[in-house]
């Protein structure tokens, strides 16, 4: 018996060896693992102009940089403090912005996937023709990116904030029912039988038995797919659904790799700030 | 049902499931303030009989009245609710809402009684919140009240049982294995706690038990069973070790 499942777990070691090569092989083969013309100068120029966020402008940038042509003639004085002021002014909304959308996506996605997750719970037994369309609707919102729901819901509701939170609903509702459905699964029936068995009524045995039970899940549940969407709605905005995005979607496309550096770590404080939050809330529950 | 005298009267009752007879053929007379104590080997139908009696499980033949209600057919839900609000259970293990606070689980024993929509939310009228109080005190917990259940060790936890059961002011309490993972000294704390109640309360106490070494206190009547029947039914001081041998690894029944 042990000899066997260690050849098993060889046999497996190997398909997966064998597998990795397959991948790496045909791509190097249709020429899809180049590095670029000259990858390193570029990588030095980039983590360069990095290296310095624009953000520390606000107290050593030019106070009069002048912009010349190539005669040398004065075109436009610039104070480079005001400007990056202005700019971490437009940061603050957007990053607000970006909270909001998460916000909402993931209240209403926690909303929309509870009488989903009711009905793909197995210890409810919900009725088949109602389990499995449950269970497929809630599948397939999973598989589909936040993003590619934003596309198609940019088309249909314009740009903006509104496209955002029903992107993040959409897809994180798959989520949301699966996790609400296995913390009933796991559910203490102990727990429920003894609330039954002091002569309770029916609702008295959900509140004061179910209830209990699974608030605190479905409260970290929620808590958990929160910070989930704060991540991934800061790249909503490179399909036009508002936040974070847009801006760094302009920071790319201008070359602005300074900006783009005070973007990232504002979103790296943020996510961190959020996460941290989070995690006490969620241990102080179990 | 008032001329029913008996708290228990089983005749022939039998439980099948899937073509296995978890019980067989129980006789089984039980007069108020009896106490009585059903011993056995694992799988011998114990907690099989007691869960028949709260209507947890359904006879498939046989007659089986509790406390003046016929369980053999469906009942009507609400006579079920009153049926069990009249029967204390202790179970072995964590039989508590393990979240709710000592005091709100010593108040779900009021729900049998409370019908009105503020329990959903867990608010009780004072004089319950009191009672509850008080029976927290009679077992010894009443400085635990505001702790979460699940912070206590398994004797506290199954103090807090009983008092769910005496708040529930019960004609019959159920114990079933109520020692079972507890300490030595737990186990003869919650066995004394129990006879104290039923004396008290002169309420008919059925223990389902794997030691006899706390016996003598809760059950003055040993009821001994194998695969699914009744094979003795005896005093406490008639009952001598050949039969227990024969309960635990005798020659088939």
């Amino acid at each position: 018996m042990h000899v066997t499942s260690r050849w098993r777990f060889a046999g497996y070691t190997l398909i997966y060896v064998v597998f990795a090569w397959v991948c790496l092989f045909t791509l190097a083969r249709d020429d899809g693992l180049g590095l670029g013309r000259k990858p390193w100068e570029n990588f030095k120029r980039t983590a360069a102009e990095m290296a310095r966020p624009s953000f520390v402008d606000v107290w050593f940038g030019a106070t009069r940089l002048e912009y010349r042509n190539d005669e040398g003639q004065v075109l436009r004085v610039e104070n480079r403090r005001e400007v990056e002021v202005r700019f971490l002014h437009g940061l603050a909304a957007a990053v607000w912005t970006t909270l909001r959308i998460a916000t909402l996506g993931t209240l209403l996605a926690g909303l929309l996937a509870l009488p989903l997750g009711l009905l793909t719970a197995s210890n409810l037994a919900a009725p088949k023709w109602l389990s499995i369309p449950a269970k497929f609707v809630l599948d397939a919102c999973r598989s589909i990116h936040t993003l590619v729901f934003g596309l198609l819901l940019v088309g249909i509701v314009g740009l903006g904030p509104t496209a955002g939170i029903l992107a993040i609903a959409a897809h994180s509702m798959g989520s949301f029912g699966k996790l609400y459905a296995e913390a009933i699964e796991s559910l203490d029936m102990a727990a429920v039988d003894c609330v039954r068995a002091a002569g309770a009524r029916p609702l008295q045995v959900f509140f004061l038995g179910v209830w209990p039970a699974v608030l605190p899940q479905f409260i970290s549940t929620h808590f958990y797919i929160w910070e989930y969407n704060i991540r991934d709605s800061t790249v909503l905005g490179l399909v036009g659904a508002g936040g974070l995005g847009l801006l760094v979607s302009e920071a790319i496309s201008l070359f602005q790799w300074s900006r783009l550096a005070t973007i990232l770590l504002v979103i790296v404080a943020m996510v961190m700030a959020f996460d941290h939050i989070s995690r006490a809330v969620r241990s102080r529950l179990l | 049902m008032s001329a029913e005298p008996n708290v228990i009267r089983l005749q022939g009752m039998g439980v099948r499931v899937h073509g296995a007879d978890l019980l067989a053929d129980i006789d089984l007379v039980v007069k108020p303030q009896e106490r009585i104590a059903i011993i056995g080997a694992n799988g011998a139908g114990k907690t099989t009989l007691v869960k028949t009696l709260t209507a947890m499980m359904r006879p498939t033949s046989g007659a089986l009245q509790v406390l003046g209600e016929d369980l053999a057919r469906e009942n009507r839900p609400d006579r079920l609710r009153a049926l069990r609000s009249r029967i204390g259970q202790v179970f072995q293990g964590l039989h508590l809402v393990g979240r709710l606070s000592v005091h709100e689980n010593v108040l779900i024993g009021a729900l049998g009684r409370c019908e009105s929509l503020l329990t959903l939310g867990r608010y009780f009228p004072a004089e319950e919140r009191d009672r509850a109080q008080a029976a927290l005190e009679a077992v010894g917990m009443g400085h635990a009240a505001k702790l979460r259940v699940d912070r206590l060790s398994g004797g506290e936890r199954q103090k807090v049982a009983v008092a769910r059961a005496l708040n529930q002011d019960p004609q019959l309490i159920l114990a079933d294995e109520p020692t079972a993972n507890l300490d030595p000294v737990a186990a003869e704390e919650v066995a004394d706690l129990l006879a104290r109640i039923a004396t008290e309360k002169q309420v008919t106490l059925i223990t389902v038990a794997h030691t006899l070494k706390l016996l003598p206190n809760l059950a003055k009547r040993v009821i001994g069973m194998r695969a699914g029947r009744i094979v003795f039914d005896a005093p406490i001081g008639d009952i001598d070790d050949n039969q227990l041998q024969q309960l635990y690894r005798g020659a088939p029944a």
